[in-house]
Order: C-alpha cells, then sequence, then structure tokens
C-alpha cells in the first residue's frame, strides 16, 4: 500500500518521543503505531513536583497516568500513616480503575522525585474506544490480563476472599506482589 | 458544638465574631473579579459572539488537526494546510455554485418591489378557494381594501428599519473576516492554553477539574459537529425536495432550512413555513403546501429516527423537558443565538453540578446508588 513520506520539517518531536514510550507501556501492548498515534492526541503532560499529591484516596477517579519520568509512589492510609504500596518508574502506569468504574480513589499516589505524567481521562478514552472497537478490545484485554495478574498474586499471597470480590480496593498490590507486565518491567 | 464556639472566644489570632459576618478577602477578590469580568464581557459582547462563533469553527475542525497530530504533524502545520485546504475547497465551491445562487438572489430581489402586490394576489386566490370548496366561511374573510392597508403598513413598518440592518450587515461582514481568523489562532494554540492552566492548578485538583473540562469538550464537540453535519443533510434533503416539486429559489430555502435548524424546535418550524410561504406565493393555491408540509414532515422524522441519532446521537445527556425549558430561557433572553448556546451552556452547567454533587458525596462516605448496577456481584474469584 502507498505510504505517505512526511518531510522532516512537518514532523513534531515531541509527539515521536511520546509515541516511543507508549510502545514500551503494558496497557497498550499489540497496538499498531497507528492506534497509538489516536491514543496520544488524548493524553495530556503534566509535571509534578517532589512530594506533590497526584490523586488522593476517596477522591474521584477520572483517569489513567502513565509515567513518563521520575517515580511515583501509591500510598493507603491505615493504622499509623501512609503505608507504601508500590512505587512505579517510567513506562508504568498506573490509577487503571479509573477508566473502568466510577468509584473514588482506594489510594493516594504521590511525586517521589519531580516527575512527567501522561494523563488519559475517561471520558477522552471512552471518545476513543466508542469509535475503535480493536482499539477498546486491545487495551481492555491488557487491563484485564493485569487485573487478573493482581486476583492471583493475592490469592497465593493468601488474602481472603472476601477482599476479592467485586471491589474497587483491588487497585494496587505491593511492589513485590506486582505483575511484571503491570511494573513495565 | 464546642464551649470556645458557643461562647465566641476568638479561635485563633485575628479571628472575631465580626470576621463570620465579613467574607475572607478572597472571596471578595473573586466576586470582583467576576463581576468585573461580567461588565467587560456585556460591553464587548459583539466580540464575544464573533469569539463564540469562532471557538466553534475551532470544534468543527478540530477532529481533522487531530489526525494529522496523530501521525506526529506538528500541530501549526496540519492547522495551516487544513485551512489551505478549506480555502481552495470554498473557491472551488463558489465557482460551482455562486452562479446558481446569483440567479436566485437577482430572482428573489427583483420580485421584492411587487412583494405587497404578489402577497395580496396569493390571499385573494386562496381566499376564493377556501370560499370555493366551503362557501359558509365567506362572510368570515375581510375586505380586500381593508387588508390591502394593513399588508401595506406592516410591510412599511418591516422595511423602516432599513438602515439599521444595513448596519447589521457591516458587523456581519467584520465577523466574516474575523472568524476564520480567531478560529485559526484558537485552533493553533489552545493546547498551549490548556497547558498553560494545566500548570497552574494545584497538583491534587488536576483529575477531576480536567476531567469536568475533557467530559464538557466531548459533549460540545460532538454535539456542534453533529449540528452542522445535520444542518448540512437537512439543507441538502430540503433542497432536493424543493427543486423536485418546482418550487422557487429551491437552494436559498434549502441553505435556510439548514442554517435555521440548528436552532432546535424553531429552527425546522422557520425552515419548512418560509418554504410553504414561498410555495403559496408561486403557486397561489393551497395544494401545494400541502406537499411541501409533507416534504418537511418527512425531513423531520428522517432526522429525528436516522440523522439525528447518527449524528449527535447520545452526546447530550439533556432531558427533553430540560432541553426545551433552556431553549426557550436562554432564547428570550439572548434571542437566536442563546437558542444555539442553550444546550452547550446547559451542558456545562450540568457537568459541573454532577462534579460537585459527586465530590461532596464522596467526602460523605455516600456511594452512588447506581453505580455497579446491572453487574453481578461474584462469590468468590477463581
Amino acid at each position: 500500500m502507498f505510504k505517505l513520506h512526511w518531510p522532516e520539517w512537518t514532523r513534531d518531536p515531541e509527539q515521536l518521543r511520546r509515541l516511543k514510550l507508549l510502545e514500551k507501556v503494558p496497557l497498550f501492548a499489540g497496538l499498531s503505531r497507528r492506534q497509538l498515534g489516536k491514543l496520544l492526541v488524548k493524553l495530556f503532560e503534566k509535571e509534578y513536583g517532589a512530594g506533590e499529591a497526584i490523586f488522593l484516596e476517596g477522591e474521584p477517579g477520572k483517569a489513567l497516568f502513565v509515567v513518563l519520568d521520575g517515580k511515583v509512589s501509591i500510598c493507603r492510609a491505615g493504622q499509623g500513616g501512609e503505608h507504601r504500596l508500590a512505587t512505579l518508574g517510567p513506562g508504568a502506569y498506573f490509577g487503571e480503575l479509573a477508566l473502568i468504574d466510577d468509584l473514588p480513589r482506594s489510594a493516594t499516589a504521590r511525586a517521589d522525585e519531580p516527575s512527567a505524567l501522561l494523563i488519559l481521562y475517561k471520558s477522552h478514552f471512552d471518545d476513543l474506544i466508542e469509535g475503535h472497537s480493536t482499539i477498546a478490545i486491545r487495551v481492555m484485554g491488557n487491563l484485564l490480563k493485569a487485573l487478573a495478574g493482581y486476583v492471583r498474586t493475592a490469592q497465593t499471597s493468601g488474602t481472603s476472599h472476601d477482599a476479592l470480590t467485586y471491589s474497587p480496593s483491588v487497585v494496587a498490590p505491593k511492589q513485590s506482589e506486582m505483575p511484571p507486565e503491570r511494573a513495565g518491567r | 458544638m464546642t464551649q470556645e464556639r458557643l461562647s465566641g472566644t476568638p479561635r485563633g489570632p485575628g479571628s472575631t465574631n465580626r470576621s463570620r459576618l465579613i467574607p475572607p478577602p478572597s472571596s471578595i477578590i473573586w466576586a470582583m473579579g467576576i463581576a468585573i469580568t461580567g461588565v467587560i464581557l456585556y460591553i464587548s459582547r459583539g466580540m464575544v459572539l464573533i469569539l463564540l462563533i469562532a471557538t466553534g469553527v475551532a470544534y468543527l475542525i478540530n477532529p481533522l488537526v487531530k489526525r494529522a497530530e496523530s501521525i506526529a504533524i506538528k500541530r501549526s502545520v496540519a492547522v495551516t494546510g487544513l485551512y489551505l485546504g478549506i480555502i481552495l475547497s470554498l473557491i472551488v465551491s463558489a465557482y460551482l455554485l455562486v452562479p446558481r445562487l446569483r440567479a436566485e438572489v437577482t430572482a428573489l430581489s427583483g420580485s421584492f418591489p411587487s412583494f405587497t402586490k404578489q402577497l395580496d394576489e396569493t390571499i385573494d386566490a386562496v381566499q376564493a378557494e377556501v370560499i370555493a370548496k366551503y362557501p359558509t366561511v365567506s362572510g368570515m374573510f375581510p375586505a380586500r381594501e381593508a387588508r390591502y392597508d394593513k399588508l401595506n403598513a406592516f410591510m412599511k413598518e418591516q422595511t423602516e428599519d432599513l438602515p439599521g440592518l444595513v448596519s447589521h450587515l457591516a458587523t456581519i461582514v467584520i465577523a466574516a473576516a474575523f472568524i476564520p481568523i480567531f478560529s485559526f489562532f484558537i485552533l493553533r494554540d489552545s493546547p498551549k492554553l490548556i497547558q498553560s492552566v494545566m500548570d497552574r492548578l494545584p497538583p491534587a485538583q488536576i483529575e477531576t477539574s480536567v476531567a469536568v473540562w475533557c467530559e464538557i469538550d466531548r459533549v460540545i464537540g460532538r454535539y456542534l459537529r453533529g449540528l452542522a453535519l445535520d444542518g448540512l443533510v437537512i439543507g441538502t434533503a430540503a433542497a432536493v425536495g424543493l427543486w423536485v416539486l418546482g418550487v422557487n429559489y429551491p437552494l436559498l430555502l434549502g441553505a435556510f432550512s439548514g442554517l435555521a435548524n440548528v436552532v432546535p424546535y424553531l429552527g425546522p418550524i422557520l425552515g419548512g413555513g418560509l418554504a410553504m410561504l414561498t410555495a403559496l406565493m408561486q403557486f397561489k393555491s393551497l395544494s401545494p403546501i400541502g406537499n411541501v408540509l409533507i416534504l418537511y414532515l418527512s425531513i423531520k422524522l428522517l432526522d429525528d429516527v436516522v440523522i439525528q441519532a447518527a449524528t449527535i446521537g447520545k452526546s447530550v445527556h439533556l432531558h427533553p423537558m430540560l432541553l426545551l425549558a433552556s431553549v426557550t430561557t436562554i432564547g428570550h433572553t439572548f434571542g437566536v443565538f442563546g437558542m444555539i448556546l442553550a444546550v452547550p451552556a446547559v451542558t456545562v452547567l450540568q457537568e459541573i453540578i454532577k462534579l460537585m454533587l459527586e465530590r461532596r458525596r464522596y467526602r460523605a462516605g455516600v456511594s452512588d446508588p447506581h453505580l455497579g448496577k446491572g453487574v453481578p456481584v461474584q462469590p468468590y474469584v477463581c
């Protein structure tokens, strides 16, 4: 098929950089470069300073985050303060349950160091998957694999059945429990 | 309530009973800011309207820019290329359509001086037709002279404001020049603007506040694009239908029907009414009106069942009653443009209220009773 080659001066280096990063994100595995491009235009980029909260436990969940640069901690309030559940680096994603349901965040996300994140809002994601069933099937398939990974990991580590029934609390297992495809490893 | 509050003892440095009555300085600054913005917007409402229309145009073109961006083309290059393409297509369509449109406009303007006479003759013919069928109603019609005088007075009243119309025409010409320029810059620079707003928002609020903007952006974008496509289909269908029925000025009437269609409820009535009046004056008989009425009712039915479902779809989640009430109220206050902007304005308000209620509910620890409906709860996971 005829492929159009655009001259170099028309290309956006920033978009190309983001596109390369998205190719490595496990949630978007299996998407072609063209499909990733469609996803890319729906993303916002935001920089966070060290220690700044990205979202807080109990707030409405509205977006998925992909770490572009830096480190992000996922913490949950418990007895004696916040407990760190996971630390995520470039290529990792979090807050994915916001793409599925409208329930509040079950954990807090905080930037450990100056970090840049890509944000995909649920409404933009819904907009994208409505017109592109292939993208929807691939992303949802990857998401289901990741969720199945949590459930299996949690089951083998002895978490009670009650905690594994339909519940948004299955959000962020400890880093050691995290399936490799989820952590961008 | 604590003893400290009951006794009115200050709770901190500088906190007195009086301070409870006076809003904190930030609230006063916000209120003043909103009031000043309101006054500025009112003074420059003409320009605000042009900006709003330019934003609407930008919404229509934005998906094409996004498509170019998805293959990593620079936004500025994509916007410039698209504008050049649009200008070229406008020149080509003007070359093809303008001679026919000009002929219709010339014919229409030529018949203006004898308009009252033509209208009078039409009423005479229709009266004669009705009396021939139902002789008993003959006494209900006024005498011809009295009617002619009334008609003349009405036409004079309508054309007295012609100088005002000319000045409006000048505003329209200025708007026509400004709208493409503004929409070009809005399209090119809107991501930078959004990014700079995001950089200034408190980090922990980014998710929820920008989510509202995304939802509003999605709903308004779909609504405007759907409306434009809907208007195009309706206008084309009306023009073709009127041409088949042999009604004069099919292109002009089709264009008017398409444009009027953007005004909910009132638009289709205006488009159909004008077409029926034209048919009545052309054929001087009631029977062709039936054909035009059937044509417009069929187009309306097709629009409601097929075209709107495919274009606007479920992009606007407003109850029909709320939609009608908002169109009537805002239209009454701000005129025709108010009617067009009523739906996006109420949608914006609805989304903001929805988020505020959601936050309040979550903070109070109350779950949404609608959530999880239809999702069977698994008794186990394996």
